[in-house]
């Protein structure tokens, strides 16, 4: 029933966005796949799997919060509007005849694209792809079925307020980001989310769903040829869309020019929750890899300086991790953690100790042996199921990188020496000028805060972020 | 709330097993009572080591409520031959990781690493089982961490303390009236005699089953049980737990002050463990309530009436009686009576009228993916094997589990519909900004 996990809550993952580890011992190769595109555009990744008579749908679109302008909120509701009605099916039909099947079918939005995927069994594949297929392609947004969504929307978006650790993240982005398209939170506010309409989300996704932006990617149990002809068929209808492909890329951000702490007072705190941060990398930045075995030794693993300190060492905390959290054209980077409302001076002490420790001393010969060889190993069981290989191909169109990634992973990690990881520290770790987020209750933490830079106060149950 | 492991499937072709069949499957046990479940697949270079230990809150007692769990942390805390942070320390540096969950009735610890590393992986396991350090600086240190643990789920989940309390509530008798984590005030006096009493207790090779699966051989993994596991000791068996609940012979209402946007309602209905006939049955008819959005539940509370904003239901395995929960959150629209009303309307239309032939078969094949969807990886193989062995009574259970669900008819979903969801036999709390 319930289950308290000792170590992993979600905070102490490793690392970055994508799922990174390395090659193990057998050098880990990424299977043989096809690429071609379609008239209309769309790029099409095809992997066959044939261990389990499952079949994974992978999809990646260029419309995310970043394309919202002032509708917050839009290209999430878009989203999970596809699957409210199609030219062919309604949304009951949709759900009921994916249900039976046992089916999965999830549309969500990110902060830089939409999402879709879904799995199935291989024999259900002609009961499955007609509705995909029509769902990314034709969908009808009816009004009725989207004032519902709206209304449930609303209800969870206030419902989510009561917990920092799932809002922390956007008070995070806008305070680093700022007004600009990065700091557009996914899910939006009442305020702006109360506002829209389903015309809204028709107008969204004739100007941001384009085949010949988008790619999707199946892999597992099905013959290449004969998938080649159904997504023929099934995307036919599908027109190229001549909307000018604009740069999804916000302006760079600037580097903070000083310390600066957001404090959101939520007066029923028990805890207080913690960013402690700065401008990060581009998921392209060269050193990626690099960044990964480095930041596994700082924050991304039990073992981690900052796990260490915080919940091994002094019982602080149930966990610490830090993380690089990269965009196409921007990314941050963060410590996180919390502790009860009386513990919140010494954890903030001692999280910007261990963050000046890493500048000061830097890492040993022997813990960079230790987490090269943990990136390597825990590589392989991220790219097992054909769910995960179908991500991973889209993901390579969305940011641009390429099956060397997978292949020479191990080589990369290899290669990284304590020059190189020193040079990765000053260069990407911010050193001062730090940033702080703090969800807590502000009568007793605003003193602590004020140490630690300019002090911004918001009341969490203000709308948005 | 997690599930442990596909519920089941449904009978098929022989074909859908193609990958994994019982055969597949190799058993056997140490002299000191140590049972090992080996399963060889080559498909990632990567292997796993599942120790299901059957331990859970369900064997404390008032003054030690949360230890079960208190020791899952504690087992990373440095034993005879690897010191405090050794444990992870090596793992780690061999490329594995782990972690370990506690729930009512097991304590699980699961390791993740590259085949080529089994057998640090033996030596790590079988030192902390064999002695175990007790450190009192150590145990002080972690009381820290499991009460930020406490609290940063009742901070972070608005279900967390209801759900406490419907358990608090439906158990009068039986031990799965505490939470798992434990009561604060124990958390902070247990001392390091009853660590020591439950460690010697519970952490005994006869208390274990141990599943290895990945790309490893038969042969190595039964070398290094021999080598590693085979010298520790057995003892006594535990106690068993002989406690249990009496019939609940009347509905009983707890309401929570929260802050809440809207009300949360849960009911919980006392229903048979995982061994009884009936579960099958039950963990069919909790999917027809709320798996998927054409669920009873969804489609008329979420859908058509929009009086709540999420419903879902819960049936996990257990050793001994358990509860059947309804999840639900209300609307700003609504009342939480109007939920519960609703609620009752589906479940008084199924004890009626029974589910359609389509309905079932719904389940029976969203069973089969979930199936498929295990089979996937090495860590669901292994996870399901364990919880067969250990709930069920045998790993085989898990290839018999299609049979079983396929077994279950219109007529089962509706007697066991009218046998356990009686009012009598229910808890039903409200958690809400303002009680009334």
């Amino acid at each position: 029933m319930k289950i308290f996990s000792i170590k992993t809550i979600g905070l102490l993952v490793s690392g970055l966005t994508l799922t990174m580890a390395a090659v193990s011992q057998t050098a880990f190769k990424l299977p043989a796949y096809e690429k071609y595109q379609l008239p209309n555009g769309l790029t099409v990744y095809l992997m066959e799997q044939h261990e389990v008579p499952l079949i994974s749908f992978s999809a990646i679109l260029p419309a995310g919060a970043i394309n919202d302008a002032d509708k917050h909120g839009l290209a999430s509701l878009t989203a999970a509007g596809l699957q409210y009605g199609t030219r062919s099916y309604t949304k009951a039909q949709i759900e009921e005849q994916l249900d039976y099947i046992g089916a999965d079918l999830n549309t969500r939005a990110t902060k830089e694209f939409t999402a879709i995927s879904a799995k199935f069994a291989t024999k259900d594949i002609d009961k499955a792809l007609p509705i995909i297929g029509e769902v990314m392609s034709a969908p009808t947004f009816p009004a009725t079925e989207f004032e519902k969504e709206k209304t449930r929307t609303l209800a969870l978006l206030e419902q989510d307020k009561q917990s920092p650790r799932r809002v922390i993240g956007s008070y995070w982005d806008h305070f680093i980001y700022g007004d600009q398209a990065y700091g557009n939170s996914i899910s939006g506010s009442p305020a702006s989310v109360g506002k829209l309409t389903a015309a809204d989300l028709k107008a969204f996704y004739q100007a941001n769903y384009a085949p010949e932006g988008s790619a999707i990617a199946i892999a597992g149990d099905f013959d290449t040829k004969l998938m080649k002809l159904k997504l023929g068929r099934m995307f036919s209808t599908w027109k190229k869309s001549g909307i000018a492909q604009k740069a999804s890329a916000p302006v760079a951000v600037a580097a903070p020019t000083e310390a600066r702490v957001l404090l959101v007072n939520k007066e029923d705190a028990r805890e207080t929750t913690f960013y402690i941060g700065g401008l990060g990398i581009q998921r392209n930045n060269p050193d990626f890899v690099a960044i990964d075995v480095v930041n596994t030794l700082f924050g991304g693993r039990f073992t981690s300086m900052l796990n260490d300190e915080l919940r091994v060492n002094s019982g602080l905390t149930y966990g610490a991790s830090s993380r690089f959290a990269p965009l196409k054209n921007s990314g941050t980077f963060y410590i996180t953690t919390f502790t009860a409302n009386k513990t919140t001076a010494p954890t903030l002490e001692k999280a910007v100790e261990v963050l000046n420790k890493l500048h000061k001393d830097g890492i040993d010969e022997q813990s960079l042996a230790s987490a090269k060889n943990y990136v390597k190993g825990q590589f392989p069981p991220g790219y097992e199921t054909s769910g995960q290989l179908a991500g991973l191909l889209t993901q390579m169109f969305w940011y641009g990188f390429n099956e060397s990634f997978i292949n020479n992973f191990q080589a990369n990690v290899d290669k990284l020496d304590l020059a190189g990881a020193k040079a990765i520290i000053a260069k990407y770790y911010p050193k001062d000028k730090l940033q702080f987020v703090m969800i807590g209750k502000a009568a007793e933490v605003k003193p602590i805060a004020q140490k630690y830079g300019k002090v911004t106060e918001k009341q969490i149950k203000e709308d948005g972020f | 709330m997690k599930k442990l492991l596909l519920a089941g499937l449904l009978a098929l072709s022989t074909s859908v097993w193609a990958q994994t069949k019982p055969e597949d499957v190799k058993t056997f046990t140490l002299a000191n009572g140590m049972k090992f479940l080996v399963l060889e697949d080559g498909s990632i270079p990567n292997a796993n080591m599942y120790l299901f230990y059957k331990v859970g809150s369900r064997n404390e007692h008032p003054g030690i409520t949360g230890l079960s769990h208190f020791f899952e942390h504690m087992m990373f805390n440095g034993s005879k031959k690897f010191g405090p942070k050794l444990f992870d320390r090596t793992m780690e540096f061999n490329g594995g990781s782990n972690n370990a969950y506690t729930t009512q009735n097991v304590t699980v610890y699961t390791d993740w690493f590259p085949a080529s590393a089994m057998e640090t992986i033996f030596d790590l396991e079988a030192d902390r089982i064999a002695s175990l350090s007790i450190d009192p600086k150590m145990v002080q240190s972690e009381r820290g961490v499991v009460s930020s643990e406490k609290s940063t789920g009742l901070e972070n989940s608005p279900w967390e303390q209801l759900s406490e309390l419907i358990s608090a509530t439906a158990f009068t008798e039986h031990s799965y009236h505490w939470p798992v984590v434990g009561y604060q005030t124990d958390i902070d006096n247990w001392t390091k005699e009853d660590l020591e009493r439950y460690f010697k207790t519970y952490y005994a090779p006869n208390n274990c089953v141990v599943v290895v699966s990945g790309n490893v051989k038969l042969a190595d993994v039964k070398r290094l049980a021999d080598k590693y596991m085979a010298p520790i000791p057995a003892q006594t068996p535990p106690p068993p737990v002989h406690l249990k609940e009496p019939e609940q012979v009347g509905e009983r209402r707890v309401m929570l002050k929260k802050q809440l946007p809207a009300p949360n309602l849960l009911m919980g209905y006392h229903v048979p463990e995982a061994k009884n006939d009936d579960y099958y049955a039950l963990s069919i008819l909790s999917d027809v309530l709320s798996s998927g959005n054409s669920s009873r539940l969804y489609t008329s509370l979420v859908d058509q009436k929009q009086i709540a904003t999420m419903v879902s239901s819960d049936y996990s395995e257990s050793f001994d009686p358990t509860l059947f929960m309804i999840y639900g959150s209300v609307a700003k629209t609504a009342k939480e009576a109007d939920v519960e009303k609703a609620i009752d309307t589906e479940i008084e239309k199924i004890k009626k009228d029974g589910v359609t032939p389509r309905e079932l078969q719904k389940i029976k094949n969203q069973k089969l993916v979930e199936l498929y969807k295990q089979l996937e990886t090495i860590n669901g193989k292994a996870n399901s094997l364990g919880t067969y062995e250990v709930y069920f009574g045998d790993y085989k259970k898990m290839f018999d589990a299609p049979a079983a669900f396929n077994k279950v008819t219109v007529a089962d979903i509706q007697r066991v519909a009218n046998k356990y969801f009686t009012k009598n036999n229910r808890t039903i709390g409200v958690a809400k900004t303002e009680l009334d």
